[in-house]
């Protein structure tokens, strides 16, 4: 295929699960800031500009850090880059470069996501429903991916948009645990091993097990679609290395850091046919080596080593992977 | 009090005009079951058709964006639903007068290129065709496949007030439109499917097969298996739409000037595994963005090289270099002359009447009758240039006269045609509206193909004669009906005989 045409399945993949890890982020840090008035709105906020990475670009336009600059900056803004409305229009302007390639569903279904997105503003979303905003997101990529899975043929288009849509993924779940490992836990430093489940009521609410902690890490978990996951495979209770080891290393769990650099990885291998263990090229060895890493550390390894370090790892690597896709197979 | 509920007919003015449907004593043969069909409808359910026709049309991205609005509004390309009907025997008149003249335009073009014989034995000045604009002198002497020139051909028809069938333009460089056609039936198949049981309708929907077919029979000799692209400017490109559904409807790769390179006179396509050769090129930029080695040199659309890479029979490309020459406004009152010096025929289409700036009798005319007369540009399309005397104020004509009489060879006039119109779905009822007829010719090695209907497309604002989708103009579905019903119902009958008689 094209090498330009691989480009745009890459990124519509990337930025259709962009738009979709926005509009979580969002949606669960509004109703953690709505229900947890021990934290303050403004904390919250200053976390998610803090996972973005954008705070800057922010402090440069707005002046207050509120829920209408917040949902402005990151849902509507034609001038952030990532913001939501850029992400699904840059989707639909690369669905529109290869509409040729992809099948009508995908197209109409991007062009719908688009159109629909457009009758959104601010105003609509704070004065009519914050949770039906968020959750038109969420469907309108899911409804682009299960039809991406549904009509499009098994081939290069396929492979490349979901190595872009996986290898978001692995980001965003990066950059989500980071920031709110820092944000919420001042006080939790690496040398701790994995904590005891405590009794919430007799801590000072915001140590480590505290109320606002456990309510802040099962936030994390939420803002991934992880919860319900979560609780199925740890029954004992929500502490921060748990869900540092489910969201980096669970191998079931969609969304984790471990699963989603797998599928990278067979996208990458099935483009080049490639079966022998070693890599035949540099997208294969970027992929390969934090693959490996992924399927051997062990949680404690990762936190004993500082779990900071670790995530700004992944997400250096995960953009060297980027780089190396692009200049194995991209470039045009 | 009326018990009847409102018609979409009712207080149909004609206006004086030659009406596609309607004459003062009721529909036309061709359009009788249609009329029918079309004044049991209520407004209210006409106008929840074209609602569910602009939803389609929203949904599929069939849209243009609005110039000047800062939010990238977007609409529907305007489609009206009541179609324009040919009957067959019009058809059939059209047909041979088209196949006729693209033929000539490809003899034009092959001598031009060459000996130019028409030029030295008179029937066409040799001052206009060397001195157009579009006039390649670099291809002189250079030789392509079949000598085909124009693959594709968009020829523009009108009716006047008499309903006589009038060539007023052929598009030879890259005529646009053929996915509308296509669009504008599947709507209508959606829309009214009921339509379509009752009318005989001849099928289009081969357009991209027939077109792939021809582009795959021109490809370089010893080529088993040719690689056909279709070269678009990119997606900010007006016409995008058309070339991802071309590309789409006949499984080839839509490509951009980035995505391909010449080396040694060969053209390639950057893919993910690789160079890969090209051999046809259905291109769809114009001569002058092609090839920053030899037209525009900052044209970033183009692809350096390729000009080269054609000349040396290494890539076709589809229409080939240097057609703008034919369809040069200036030179088209020649072309029946070329008809009668190359196919020693009678021109069987008529075209409109035309004044030349560069004749100084006619400029003269010009000058005198502005008023009276439709003036062009000669090499501008999509409706820009052009002034309709009748229409303009005395300040925009003498404005306009002074741009005619510092370049006259860039200017044509024609007397203003009364163009045909047809009823459109306007406020909850039907109003006439001007058309015109777009069918669109294909060119093999030694056939013509013509899609049996075209692009009708409507003069939407009131009054105006202006079709071009960039000026507001809208579209219709084209039915050009079977021969008759009648052969159709008995082939089926004998094959009905045939299966039960066969066991």
């Amino acid at each position: 295929m094209l090498s330009r045409h691989a480009d745009c399945a890459f990124w519509i993949g990337r930025y259709i699960e962009r738009a979709e890890a926005t509009a979580r982020m969002i949606d669960v840090h509004y109703h953690f800031g709505l229900e947890s008035p021990l934290v303050g709105r403004a904390l919250t906020w200053e976390a998610i500009l803090a996972i973005s990475g954008q705070k800057k670009k922010f402090n440069l336009r707005y002046r207050e850090i509120n829920e209408r600059n917040i949902l402005h900056f990151f849902a509507f803004d034609q001038n952030n880059s990532n913001s939501i409305l850029n992400c699904v229009r840059l989707a639909r302007e690369n669905g529109r470069a290869i509409r040729d390639q992809i099948s009508s569903e995908m197209w109409e279904s991007l062009n719908r996501y688009y159109l629909d997105y457009r009758r959104w503003n601010v105003d609509r979303v704070i004065s009519e429903s914050p949770f039906a905003f968020f959750q038109s997101v969420k469907n309108g990529s899911h409804l682009f991916q299960g039809i991406t899975n549904r009509t499009l043929m098994m081939g290069e288009t396929r492979d490349f948009h979901d190595a872009g849509r996986f290898l978001e993924r692995a980001d965003q779940t990066a950059r989500i645990l980071d920031v709110k490992y820092h944000d919420l836990l001042p006080r939790f430093t690496s040398d701790v091993s994995i904590p005891a489940p405590t009794d919430p009521a007799v801590v000072d609410p915001f140590s480590v097990g505290g109320t606002v902690d456990t309510h802040g890490w099962t936030a994390v978990l939420k803002s991934v679609g992880a919860f319900e996951a979560f609780r199925k495979t740890y029954r004992q209770g929500v502490t921060p290395a748990r869900v540092a080891e489910f969201l980096i290393l669970n191998p079931q769990f969609p969304a984790s850091v471990r699963h989603s650099i797998g599928r990278v990885e067979g996208c990458v291998r099935r483009v080049s046919g490639n079966r022998d263990l070693s890599p035949s090229n540099p997208a294969e060895r970027a992929v390969g080596r934090l693959y490996n890493d992924l399927n051997y550390l062990r949680a404690d390894e990762i936190i004993a080593s500082g779990l900071h370090e670790f995530l700004e790892t992944v997400e250096k690597r995960c953009a060297e992977i980027g780089f190396a896709i692009g200049a194995t197979y991209l470039k045009y | 009090m009326q018990n009847e509920s409102p018609s979409l007919f009712d207080a149909y003015d004609r206006g004086g005009f030659y009406d596609e449907m309607l004459t003062e004593n009721g529909p036309r043969a061709h359009y009788q079951k249609l009329f029918q069909n079309l004044s049991a409808m209520s407004p209210h359910d006409f106008r929840a058709r074209t609602e569910l026709a602009d939803l389609t049309l929203m949904n599929q991205g069939i849209t243009f964006t609005v110039y000047g609005d800062e939010e990238g509004t977007e609409k529907p390309f305007p489609v009206d639903l009541v179609p324009r009907i040919i009957p067959a025997n019009e058809w059939a008149h059209l047909e041979r007068g088209l196949g006729q003249r693209v033929r000539a335009l490809n003899l034009f073009l092959h001598d031009v290129y060459h000996e130019a014989k028409i030029l030295s034995d008179g029937p066409i000045p040799r001052d206009l065709v060397v001195n157009a604009p579009n006039f390649r002198r670099n291809f002189i002497g250079a030789n392509v496949p079949g000598d085909i020139y124009i693959h594709i051909c968009g020829s523009d028809l009108i009716r006047d007030g008499d309903g006589t069938y009038r060539v007023l333009e052929d598009n030879c460089r890259t005529p646009s439109g053929v996915s509308y056609m296509l669009e504008n039936r599947l709507i209508l198949t959606r829309v009214f499917p009921g339509l379509f049981r009752e009318n005989s309708v001849r099928p289009i929907d081969d357009y991209p097969s027939v077109l792939l077919n021809n582009l795959r029979s021109f490809a370089p000799p010893g080529r088993e298996e040719p690689n056909v692209v279709l070269l678009t400017p990119g997606v900010y490109n007006s016409a995008y739409f058309e070339h991802a559904f071309l590309a789409q409807q006949m499984g080839i790769e839509l490509v951009e000037g980035r995505d391909l390179f010449v080396d040694d006179n060969m053209v390639f396509v950057k893919t993910t595994r690789g160079p890969q050769r090209v051999d046809v090129i259905y291109r769809r930029i114009d001569d002058d963005f092609l090839d920053p080695l030899v037209f525009r040199p900052e044209s970033a659309l183009g692809v350096p090289g390729i000009v080269n890479a054609y000349r040396s029979g290494n890539v076709v490309l589809a229409n080939g270099i240097g057609t703008g020459v034919a369809d040069d406004k200036a030179i088209y009152p020649f072309v029946p002359d070329m008809i009668r010096y190359y196919l020693g025929e009678e021109p069987i289409l008529e075209q409109v009447p035309t004044y030349l700036g560069w004749r100084e009798s006619d400029l003269q005319y010009m000058k005198d009758h502005a008023k009276d007369l439709v003036f062009k540009a000669t090499n501008e399309s999509g409706g820009y240039g052009m002034l309709i005397g009748p229409q303009a104020s005395p300040t925009e004509i003498s404005d306009y006269l002074n741009q005619v009489m510092a370049d006259p060879r860039n200017y044509i006039a024609q007397p203003l045609i009364a163009l045909s119109r047809s009823p459109c779905f306007v406020e909850d009822k039907f109003e006439g509206r001007h058309v015109d007829l777009r069918p669109f010719i294909l060119c093999g090695k030694d056939s013509v193909t013509i899609m049996p209907g075209g692009l009708t497309r409507v003069a939407l604002r009131k009054g105006s004669y202006v079709v071009n989708s960039s000026q507001g103009g809208g579209s219709k579905d084209t039915w050009v009906l079977g021969e008759s019903r009648n052969v159709m119902q008995q082939s089926m009958g004998s094959m009905v005989q045939r299966m039960e008689g066969g066991c």
